[in-house]
C-alpha cells in the first residue's frame, strides 16, 4: 500500500500536479484526455500483453488481462512465442535485414543530400536555381503509381533481389535536400569564406566545417528517413526475392502466409519487436521526432 | 552570401567562376543521378511500356493505346478509383476536426508535463508499420475472439458485426484503422502550430470580453489556416497511395470480401505483381492513376488558395 502511494506521490510530483491549482474544467479535460489516451493505445498494450501470451490466451474474450487481478495474469507470461519468432521463423536475421538496409539507407542520405545542399548554397553554377526548383518539385510525386517500371529499371542496372535495390532509392530524397539547404542558408557565408581563403577544398569545408554545425537538421532528417525506411513495405516485397534478404514487414508478410495453423502468437511477436524499436528511438529522440516531422516542414 | 553571388556573375569569363561551376556540379551529382534513375528514368520508362504488352521480364510488343482503352474500360480500375476516394473523403471527414478538437484541448491543459506525455501517447501509432498494424487490428475485429465485439456487447451495443467479411462494412474499417494510425499525428502537428500563435492576441481578445467559443472561431481557426491546409493536402496524397493497410487488413491479398477494399495502388500491385505480371498493364495503370492525383492536388491547392498569396 504504501509502495503504491509513493508511485502516485512521485507521479504527481513529477508531472506537477502538487504545485498547480488546478480548476475543474482543467481536471475534466486531464481526465478525459487521458481516458482517451488509454483506450486510444489499448490495441498496444494488448500486442505487448499477447506476445507472452500462450496461444491459447491470445483470443481470450474478454482479454485475459482482464480476467484476473493483473499479478495472477502476468503469471502465465513466457517467452515461447520469442523462441519460436527466433528459430523456426527467422525473425532474428530479418531483424538484423532491417537494422543493416535502415543504417545504410539513412547514411546514403544524409551524405547525398548535404552533399547536394552545399553544392546548391556554396557554389555559384549556370542552371542552380532551375535545378533546384526541379527537386522541390518531385517532392510530392505518388512515386507507389511507377512501381512497374521501377521494378523494371532496378531490374536493369542487376538489383532485383539486392538490398541495394532499395537503399539508393531511400537516398533520393527531395526533402532532404530541402530541409538542410533551409539549415545551410542560416550559417555565416563568411566561415566557408575564409576557408576557402585558407586554400581548403568544398570537400574539406563541408566534413570538417559545415557537417558538424549542421548536426540537429541531420537529427532531424535522419529520423524522418528512419520511420520511412523501417517502415516501407511495398518496394521491399517488390525488390527482394530470397528469404535471407527479407527486412521485418516482408518477413511477416510471410508468416502471415501460413494458412494451416497460423501462428498467431509468432505474428504477434514479431510485429511487436518491429513497432518496439521506432517507440524506443522515439522515446529518446523525442524532442528529434516531433521536429523533424511537424516543424521541419513548416517552412 | 548574395553578395559574393553577384560579384562572382559578373566573372563568368573567368577560369575560377567555371572550376567551381564544375565543384558545383559534382557535388550534387550523386543526387541528380539518384534522381535521374529512380524517378526521371522511371516516369519515362513507365510511359513507354504503358504503350506495350510487357510481362514481367519480357518486354512485349508495341500494342498502341489498348492497354490505356483495357484501364478506362475495366470495372476493377473504377471500383478501385471510387473506394479510394471514399476512403479518402472519410478519413478528412473523420481525422482532422477530431484532431483540431483534441489539440486544442490540449493546448489548453495547464501541466506542460501531462501535456507533453499525452501528446508522446497520440503519436506513437504513427511510428508503427502499417503491416503490424492491419495484422493487429484483424485479430481485434475478428468476430468471434476479437475485442471490438465484446466491448460492443458491453456497451449493450449490437454486437454481431463481421467486420472483415461484409463487403459493406470494408471501407468503413478500412477509415476506422487510418483514424486510429493517423489522428494523434495530426494533433501533434497542429498542437505545435497552436504554440506559435503570439499570446498577446489571445489576452487583447479577454480585454474585448470575447468568450471562449468566440476566440476559437476568430483567431484560433484563422491563425491555423496554413496547418489545416498542409494537413489537408498531404494526408489527401497519402490517402489516394493507400496500399499496405488494404493489403494486410484481409487475408491472403484477397483486398476485403470479394475485393470490396481494392484500391487505385492495390490495384497496379495486383496486375503487375501478384498472377500475371503485367507490367505493361500496370504502368499505364499507374500513369492514369499519376494524373487523378496530380489533378486532385492541383484543384485542392487551388481551393486552399495556394499560390495566390505571397507563398
Amino acid at each position: 500500500m504504501s509502495v503504491r502511494k509513493k508511485i502516485a506521490g512521485t507521479l504527481l510530483y513529477r508531472f506537477g500536479f502538487r504545485d498547480a491549482k488546478l480548476t475543474v474544467f482543467e481536471w475534466l479535460g486531464i481526465g478525459f484526455l487521458c481516458a482517451v489516451a488509454f483506450i486510444y493505445l489499448y490495441p498496444l498494450i494488448w500486442m505487448c500483453d499477447s506476445s507472452f501470451r500462450p496461444m491459447f490466451e491470445i483470443f481470450n474474450v474478454p482479454p485475459a488481462l482482464f480476467q484476473k487481478p493483473i499479478w495472477e495474469s502476468v503469471q502465465s507470461y513466457s517467452l515461447t512465442s520469442y523462441v519460436s519468432a527466433f528459430t523456426t521463423h527467422n525473425v532474428g536475421l530479418a531483424f538484423l535485414m532491417s537494422i543493416l538496409v535502415t543504417c545504410a539507407g539513412i547514411a546514403l542520405t544524409l551524405i547525398v543530400c548535404s552533399l547536394c545542399a552545399y553544392g546548391f548554397v556554396y557554389l555559384e553554377f549556370p542552371g542552380r536555381k532551375v535545378l533546384f526548383m526541379v527537386i522541390l518539385g518531385t517532392m510530392m510525386l505518388p512515386m507507389a503509381t511507377m512501381i512497374a517500371p521501377a521494378y523494371r529499371v532496378i531490374s536493369k542496372i542487376g538489383l532485383v533481389n539486392n538490398p541495394l535495390g532499395i537503399i539508393l532509392p531511400y537516398a533520393m530524397s527531395a526533402f532532404g535536400v530541402f530541409l538542410l539547404r533551409q539549415f545551410y542558408i542560416r550559417i555565416p557565408f563568411s566561415i566557408v569564406e575564409s576557408a576557402r581563403v585558407d586554400g581548403a577544398g568544398h570537400l574539406k569545408i563541408w566534413w570538417n566545417i559545415i557537417l558538424p554545425l549542421s548536426r540537429p537538421a541531420l537529427a532531424a532528417l535522419a529520423i524522418v528517413q528512419f520511420r520511412v525506411i523501417w517502415n516501407d513495405f511495398l518496394m521491399p516485397m517488390i525488390v527482394l526475392r530470397s528469404e535471407h534478404f527479407f527486412t521485418l514487414p516482408i518477413r511477416i508478410l510471410l508468416i502471415d502466409s501460413i494458412n494451416f495453423n497460423k501462428p498467431y502468437d509468432v505474428i504477434i511477436t514479431a510485429g511487436f519487436i518491429t513497432a518496439l524499436v521506432p517507440m524506443i528511438v522515439f522515446l529518446i529522440f523525442q524532442r528529434h521526432f516531433i521536429e523533424g516531422l511537424t516543424g521541419g516542414v513548416k517552412e | 552570401m548574395a553578395d559574393s553571388v553577384a560579384q562572382k556573375k559578373k566573372h563568368k569569363h573567368n577560369k575560377n567562376y567555371w572550376r567551381e561551376a564544375f565543384s558545383g556540379y559534382s557535388l550534387i551529382a550523386p543526387f541528380m543521378l539518384l534522381l535521374l534513375i529512380f524517378s526521371f528514368y522511371t516516369f519515362a520508362y513507365g510511359f513507354y511500356q504503358s504503350f506495350r504488352s510487357s510481362q514481367g521480364l519480357n518486354p512485349g510488343d508495341f500494342i498502341g493505346l489498348a492497354n490505356y482503352k483495357e484501364v478506362l474500360s475495366s470495372p476493377t480500375f473504377w471500383k478501385a478509383v471510387k473506394n479510394t476516394f471514399v476512403f479518402t473523403g472519410g478519413c478528412l471527414i473523420t481525422q482532422i476536426p477530431v484532431a483540431f478538437v483534441l489539440a486544442v484541448i490540449l493546448n489548453s491543459l495547464p501541466l506542460k508535463r501531462v501535456q507533453s506525455a499525452l501528446r508522446a501517447a497520440f503519436f506513437l501509432p504513427v511510428l508503427i508499420n502499417t503491416v503490424v498494424i492491419a495484422l493487429l487490428f484483424r485479430m481485434l475485429f475478428n468476430p468471434d475472439q476479437g475485442i471490438v465485439n465484446w466491448v460492443l456487447e458491453l456497451l449493450h451495443l449490437p454486437n454481431t458485426y463481421n467486420f472483415l467479411m461484409d463487403s459493406n462494412l470494408t471501407m468503413p474499417l478500412l477509415i476506422i484503422v487510418s483514424f486510429w494510425q493517423w489522428t494523434g499525428f495530426h494533433m501533434v502537428y497542429f498542437v505545435s502550430q497552436l504554440q506559435t500563435i503570439d499570446p498577446t492576441l489571445y489576452e487583447s481578445a479577454k480585454i474585448d470580453g470575447a468568450g471562449r467559443i468566440k476566440t476559437l472561431l476568430r483567431i484560433t481557426v484563422p491563425m491555423m489556416r496554413p496547418a489545416l491546409t498542409f494537413v489537408v493536402v498531404t494526408s489527401a496524397i497519402g490517402g489516394l497511395q493507400l496500399f499496405d493497410l488494404v493489403f494486410m487488413l484481409f487475408p491472403n491479398a484477397s483486398y476485403g470480401p470479394g475485393g470490396a477494399g481494392m484500391t487505385m495502388i492495390a490495384h497496379i500491385y495486383d496486375q503487375g505483381f501478384s498472377s500475371q505480371f503485367r507490367l505493361g498493364y500496370a504502368a499505364a495503370v499507374g500513369w492514369v492513376v499519376f494524373f487523378i492525383i496530380f489533378i486532385f492536388s492541383l484543384i485542392q491547392l487551388k481551393a486552399f488558395g495556394f499560390g495566390s498569396n505571397d507563398e
